[in-house]
């Protein structure tokens, strides 16, 4: 039971860091690939306050959060007005520059070593675990929540405008570069915040868990549900970390032995995954959203009568 | 309404391909910008709207609320004050819908922050009033789908930048693909705003009849400079403009 919750909780913070992309890649066209490096930056600094500070859990994320946003802020000033390679090549360096600090800064990180233990919010209750798995479920409801209500919005227009075509959004007035640098910070520290969330639940801090699979696990979600659509995060987390990380690493009664085959197995299937939807469905398996998935509208058939 | 360049220049590799010591649009109404394909019309305009950044030179634009140095400011802060350019190449935003588009460039953008987020309904009613104004006088094949056809999407571009309410309105071969019927209506359009006092013009055309009959001033370039400016008659009987342009 408590395994279960625990890689429910893990499956839900995916899904929210999938949902995020979605905002930065799908719906503003920002290639990311720093995941694993503000999820990260969020989960340590949340350890480093917490142990070695001895702040508390919630507060500690908090000021993660606030911290990862700034250095978001700053890192997007610099890189968000170059070509789209740049920004991916940015994001990337940024989180491998995260993953070497963790374990060169020993004097805050403890190193490869680790850092604990960090402790759930409320934990003499008994229902701790299940009480900060619904929490973390709900912060992922209120992403979605606020990611659909942007998309619908007068703020969500201008950033699929720049997603479409900033010069031609900046030549109507839009600020694209203040907007661009907004969402990515806030975006960002939400990553972070996600990281906070991690903390209690991997209990014990290690370099090794800053891996760039992490990044990689959230694009290759996104693309195969479907960048551009509001539910394509939970559909691609499902067939990736749900089908593998739990239900088959957790679940299959698979012989020990096994264990190296599933890891490589499952990023040939990742891959042959990538490849079928690529090939069959560009848009992921729930399309492209809203533009793509409307009915056509009916004063054009009514336009065609009067016609006939 | 005046934007004023003073020596500006724009050179691509050390070829120069804009040298206007002294030339200021906006006081006549509708003009029009004629010249040889290559003259520099299209950088001239980029020049003026910030989106192309001059290798020397002062851009300047008076109105009502003072004078305006270009030079610092950033292409979306020249939109802000009222200056705006329709493209010759054809561009759109491809994720947005025929209406959304316009919708789009109609709001401000200190109604486009954060906590629209949460508003309820997404466009105020005088913006729907005035897509709505254009959509009934230019029709689409599916105003709630995207533009499709080349005609479709250079008229898009010009009604994105009329629904706007621009001061001054840069046209850069506005009706170069849009069927005769059309470019009548949106040059119809055009002039009555101006008549109005809404917005003075710029307009690029190849269309010469159609600059005499709709231009009340027209500017002559020719390799990057300002060879003649006057009125359509003057410009006509150039002899000038005669030879370079109309191959007299
Ligand atoms: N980005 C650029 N790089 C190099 N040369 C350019 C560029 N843009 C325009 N030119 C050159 O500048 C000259 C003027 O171009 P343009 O302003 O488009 O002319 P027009 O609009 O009058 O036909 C042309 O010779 C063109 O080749
Ligand atoms: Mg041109």
């Amino acid at each position: 039971m408590e395994y279960f919750i625990y890689s429910l909780s893990l499956l839900v913070i995916y899904v929210g860091l999938a949902q995020l992309m979605h905002v930065q890649f799908g719906l503003l066209g920002i290639p990311n690939f720093g995941v694993v490096g503000f999820w990260g930056a969020g989960m340590y600094l949340t350890g480093v306050f917490n142990v070695s500070l001895n702040m508390p859990i919630l507060l500690s994320i908090l000021a993660a959060t606030a911290i990862v946003s700034l250095v978001a802020w700053a890192l997007g000033r610099m890189i968000l007005d170059r070509s789209g390679q740049a920004i991916l090549c940015a994001t990337l360096a940024f989180s491998s520059i995260i993953g070497v600090l963790v374990i060169s800064e020993k004097w805050l990180t403890n190193g490869v070593r680790g850092l604990g233990t960090i402790r759930y919010p409320f934990a003499s209750s008994d229902f701790a675990e299940l009480g900060f798995a619904i929490f973390i479920l709900s912060v992922v409801i209120a992403i979605f929540y606020v990611s659909i209500r942007l998309r619908d919005s007068r703020l969500g227009r201008v950033l699929l405008s720049i997603r479409d075509n900033e010069e031609l959004a900046a030549s109507l007035g839009k600020d694209t570069s203040g907007t661009k640098r907004l969402i990515f910070a806030l975006t960002c520290g939400v990553m972070a915040f996600l990281g906070g969330l991690s903390a209690p639940l991997k209990q014990f801090l290690v370099p090794y868990l800053l891996s760039p699979t992490v990044t990689f696990t959230v694009w290759i979600a996104l693309v195969l549900g479907g960048k551009g659509h509001s539910f394509g995060s939970i559909v691609g987390v499902v067939l990736t970390v749900g089908m593998f990380d739990i239900l088959i690493e957790t679940y299959l009664p698979l012989p020990p032995e096994y264990a190296a085959t599933i890891q490589n197995l499952k990023l040939f299937f990742y891959g042959f995954l990538l490849v079928a939807v690529i090939m069959f469905r560009p848009a992921g398996f729930l399309g492209a959203g809203r533009m793509g998935a409307k009915p056509k509208h009916a004063t054009s058939t009514t336009k065609q009568e009067a016609a006939s | 309404m005046r934007l004023t360049a003073t020596s500006l220049s724009k050179a691509y590799h050390g070829h120069v391909v804009v040298d206007i010591p002294n030339v200021s649009f906006g006081t006549h109404g509708l003009e029009g910008l004629i010249g040889p394909n290559g003259a520099g019309k299209s950088t001239l305009m980029g020049l003026l709207t910030r989106r192309i950044a001059p290798t020397s030179g002062e851009i300047a634009l008076e109105n009502e609320a003072g004078t305006h140095e270009l030079n610092a400011l950033q292409s979306h802060d020249v939109a802000r004050i009222g200056l705006i350019k329709t493209n010759q190449r054809i561009q759109g935003f491809d994720g947005l819908s025929i209406r959304d588009n316009l919708a789009l460039s109609a709001t401000s953008s200190d109604r486009e922050g954060l906590s629209s987020i949460f508003d309820r309904t997404r466009d105020a009613e005088d913006i729907e009033a005035r897509v709505a104004a254009l959509l009934e006088q230019f029709s689409f094949a599916d105003p709630d789908g995207s533009a499709k056809s080349g005609g479709e999407k250079k008229l898009l571009d010009i009604l994105r930048c009329l629904v706007a309410q621009p001061t001054m309105l840069l046209m850069d071969e506005p009706t170069a693909g849009l069927p005769d019927d059309i470019t009548q209506s949106v040059m119809e359009l055009v002039r009555k705003k101006v008549d109005a006092g809404e917005m003075s013009v710029v307009i690029v055309e190849h269309d010469l009849p159609m600059i005499w009959k709709y231009c009340d001033y027209v500017h002559f370039l020719s390799e990057g400079q300002m060879l003649f400016e006057g009125t359509p008659d003057d410009v006509r009987e150039n002899r000038v403009v005669a030879e370079k342009y109309m191959g007299v």
